[in-house]
């Protein structure tokens, strides 16, 4: 049963760090700052879910697992509210004009108002 | 599926914070209510005396603790006055399910594409018009679609809708947006502009 749980930490934290892995990856690889916090976002969410997770079985019931909890849950909420805070500062006042490909998105409601933005 | 959606009120509803924010002695057992959160919650992570207990140093964690407790309770009064305001928990559950999964999905998603050699992006803006209103129901709104697939809010464009960064313009976006709109609309039971 030890053996089974100290298995399931190794997998679970090794794929949280692959998920911090992408992250890092996409921070460097993708073209701008919105594509960017995208991966970092994103990413490192289910990374650290992942880690939280993995770590479970290695905290004292249940204060360890609720304050493990409760860092996820936190980093989210920053990361959340950060990640916004970011984009609205950097995106640019023609956001509408600079980054939408040639045709607006076809076959979703809000295409007329993606364009009519200025 | 609809169940929670029956007019009638349910044992599923949980009543929260219910001080009017004009009444004084309510106001003042919100903020003792809410300073003992923030209080047990810093106790949760700072489990202070586990390491040698010796009672001046416990006794001067505490007052951090005390003084931490009472300045979140201020700022959190300050940002987020205490309002009537039922919560759907049958709803909140479903989105909780719902966030966890979209938020694999994402990370999963934004993984493939940063080691995906041709680096696969189509990145562009979207224009939601959000029928929650500014205000919490909004800001909550935001909070959650920024961690699901392909999509980052960055700010309040022409009438009134939310602006939207994706990943990939080809998903569609707004369809989702729409699906958890109606999730969160739903844990707000649907009325009030501001909690």
């Amino acid at each position: 049963m030890r053996l089974a749980l100290d298995l399931f930490t190794i997998v679970a934290v090794t794929l949280g760090a692959i998920f911090f892995l992408a992250g890092t990856v996409g921070l460097l690889r993708f073209p701008d700052t919105l594509t960017r916090l995208h991966a970092l976002t994103k990413a490192d969410n289910l990374g650290l879910g992942l880690v939280v997770l993995g770590l479970l079985p290695q905290a004292t019931a249940p204060l360890g697992w609720i304050g493990l909890i409760a860092v996820w849950l936190l980093a989210l909420l920053s990361g959340a509210t950060v990640g916004q805070l970011l984009a609205e500062a950097v995106r640019p006042p023609e956001w509408d004009q600079t980054r939408t490909p040639d045709a607006p998105p076809v076959g979703h409601p809000n295409a007329p108002e993606a364009s009519s933005h200025d | 599926m609809h169940a929670n959606q029956h007019p009638t009120r349910s044992p599923g509803r949980l009543k929260f914070t219910d001080a009017e924010p004009t009444a004084a002695a309510p106001s003042v057992l919100a903020a003792l209510a809410r300073g003992a959160g923030f209080f047990g919650f810093w106790l949760l992570l700072a489990r202070p005396g586990t390491d040698a207990p010796s009672t001046p140093d416990l006794a001067a964690d505490l007052v951090v603790g005390l003084l931490a407790a009472a300045a979140a309770a201020w700022v959190s009064l300050r940002l987020l006055p205490p309002a009537r305001k039922r919560l759907h928990v049958g709803a909140l559950a479903r989105l909780a399910v719902h966030f966890v999964w979209q938020s694999m999905v994402a990370g999963v998603d934004v993984a493939r594409r940063a080691f995906d050699p041709r680096l696969p992006l189509n990145p562009g803006y979207l224009a939601y018009p959000v029928r929650l209103a500014p205000g919490t129901g909004r800001a909550a709104f935001g909070a959650v679609t920024s961690l699901l697939p392909g999509t980052l809010p960055v700010g309040t464009g022409a009438d009134d809708a939310l602006v939207y960064h994706c990943l990939d313009l080809d998903q569609p976006v707004a369809a989702g947006l729409a699906r958890d709109e109606a999730l969160l609309a739903r844990v707000r039971g649907g009325g009030g502009s501001c909690r």
